[in-house]
């Protein structure tokens, strides 16, 4: 059973269509199938017969005697004129009282000879210009064999840059659709960004509210601190009055009150007599730590009333207070009281 | 005659044996290693086949009615080829050399004689239509009504025309003129499968196809079939 396919390549090869590796293919094929050669066969016959239908044209009378004489020519240069094809030598046979005739004959034989062998001579040089026609032939076939090797060649090669070129185009398609899923992708990845900067800025709001809180749960915190600092400090307060020691201000009385974290303590006197222009009333602290009172720092008074609030600091360190006591001393006061005490608490 | 032979060169004697023989080759299937069951031959075949085989011995009567029986549709050809009479009667002069030559070598069962003899002609006329490179201007100068086909066969051209000529011409033109173009140019323009694709602007596939249908049609028609 011989398919379309087979058909169709029998068909080509009946023409001369096939070519290279297809017509390699189709010979091998051929070579092993007797109803194929038997289909090549028929329409190779077939092909053949269209020469029948080209236009009617008779060729010149002078072709077939221009054939005939080529073949004469090419008879005579291969073997003797006596000879046949065959290569049979004539031998004809001789009478001897045939004498005369063949005495004729033989002259005529050698006329014809003689112009046999014109004939013969220029029969030579058409045959030497036919064979160098064909030499010429030769050559221009040797010529078309290179060109149509060249052709395949190049042929194959352009089938190559062809499948070439498809492979990149094909790549490049490829190429294209994964950088549409790329930047499809990227459109996503982007818009996940976007979202989770939103989410981002958020949290970073809660966050910042969330400071807020914390910062004022600090500050009240410290306040509450504060606070307790405070009542911890008025806790640790020493408050001590001080009494008048003289009897012309009976009535002079002073509250100090002293922070001994802060080493620092508010003064405040009433009815101490007025001071003179160059005189200052001194606090002095007395700490058994120091066989001196501590200098508390001076101050003055109301003229009226003797009334004053200071806020004082020692001059060292005060670790116990034992006593207060106030002094009228020189204006800016001194390093050493020599007294009297004004005023005196414990 | 004989110092022409004397000195003519054994290999261009060799070189132009086979090109008969590669021109030959290419049609007359000598890669076969088994004759294949082939149609019986109709008496004008046999015929042939008689004439050739005389001829083969050396018998120029035969060769001369060979001549006679085969050159007008030979010629004919080789003219629609290459397009010019001096070129065709060179061709079918050397298509006749070469059988007087070739002539034993002849084989019936691979093809008949008339098909052995447009074999030599169109490839002659082919190689040199090509080595002229004149393709492109005949096929814009050939045109359908060149073979004839779009045409009833006229009372002149069937008195001018053989039976077989006749017969042929009855068969192709029952065929579709799409594929009476595609077989007119694969046996006549000597185009590679490609170029005729091209030049009828039809896939490549098509055209192989319009080719197949139309020989296998052709074949029917002529019956070379068993």
């Amino acid at each position: 059973m011989i398919d379309e396919r087979l058909e169709e390549l029998a068909s080509l090869y009946a023409l001369d269509l096939l070519e290279g590796a297809e017509l390699a293919q189709f010979e091998t094929a051929l070579a092993r199938d007797p109803s194929l050669q038997a289909l090549v066969h028929e329409l190779r016959e077939s092909a053949s017969a269209l020469a029948r239908t080209a236009p009617t044209a008779e060729p010149p009378k002078h072709l077939k005697q221009r054939v005939l004489a080529s073949i004469e020519a090419r008879q005579a240069a291969a073997t003797p004129a006596t000879l046949t094809k065959d290569n049979k030598a004539i031998r004809p046979a001789f009478g001897g009282w045939q004498i005369l005739p063949w005495m004729a004959a033989a002259s005529f034989a050698v006329l014809a000879g003689w112009f046999a062998q014109r004939y013969s001579a220029s029969q030579a040089e058409m045959t030497l210009a036919r064979d160098q026609q064909a030499l010429t032939a030769v050559e221009l076939q040797s010529v078309r064999n290179h060109l149509e090797a060249e052709r395949i060649v190049n042929q194959r090669q352009i089938i190559t840059l062809s499948e070439q070129v498809a492979n990149y185009t094909r790549q490049i398609g490829e190429a294209q659709q994964k950088g549409t899923a790329t930047l499809r992708e990227l459109a996503d990845t982007q818009q996940k960004l976007a979202n989770t900067t939103r989410e981002l800025a958020a949290a970073q709001e809660r966050a910042n509210g969330l400071d807020r809180l914390l910062s004022d749960a600090r500050a009240q915190i410290a306040g509450l601190s504060r606070e307790m600092q405070a009542q911890s400090d008025l806790a640790n307060l020493k408050i001590t009055t001080l009494a008048s020691m003289l009897n012309n201000s009976p009535q002079a009385l002073a509250v100090a009150v002293w922070n001994p974290a802060k080493q620092e303590g508010v003064l405040q006197v009433a009815g101490l007599p007025a001071l003179g222009p160059n005189e200052d009333y001194q606090l002095w602290v007395v700490d058994p730590q120091y066989p001196d009172p501590v200098d508390g720092g001076v101050f003055t008074v109301e003229a009226t009333g003797g009334t004053n609030r200071v806020n004082f600091k020692t001059r060292q360190p005060v670790r116990e207070i034992g006593a207060y006591a106030i002094t009228k001393e020189r204006k800016g006061g001194v390093q050493k009281s020599a007294g009297p005490f004004l005023l005196l608490g414990k | 005659m004989s110092l022409l032979l004397s000195s003519f060169p054994e290999t261009l004697a060799c070189a132009v044996a086979e090109a008969d023989g590669a021109a030959r080759k290419r049609h007359s299937g000598s890669h076969m290693n088994q004759p294949a069951p082939m149609p019986p031959p109709d008496e004008r075949q046999i015929v042939d086949t008689q004439l050739m085989q005389q001829v083969a011995r050396g018998d120029k009567q035969s060769f001369a009615k060979i001549y006679d029986r085969f050159s007008g549709p030979l010629y004919a050809t080789a003219l629609r080829i290459v397009r010019d009479a001096a070129e065709a009667q060179d061709i079918v002069h050397d298509a006749f050399l070469t059988v007087w030559d070739k002539a034993a070598t002849f084989e019936p069962k691979r093809g008949s004689a008339f098909a052995w003899t447009v074999t030599l002609v169109r490839n002659r006329a082919i190689d040199r239509m090509r080595s002229r490179q004149r393709r492109a201007e005949l096929l814009a100068e050939s045109a359908p009504m060149d073979l004839g086909y779009q045409n009833d066969i006229t009372g002149d051209d069937a008195a001018a025309s053989s039976d077989a000529a006749q017969a042929v011409r009855a068969a192709v033109s029952t065929l579709p003129a799409e594929q009476r173009r595609a077989l007119e140019m694969a046996f006549f323009g000597g185009l590679t499968q490609e170029q005729i694709a091209q030049t009828l602007r039809e896939p490549l596939g098509t055209v192989k196809a319009r080719i197949r249908r139309g020989l296998l049609k052709l074949r029917d028609a002529l019956a070379y079939r068993p």
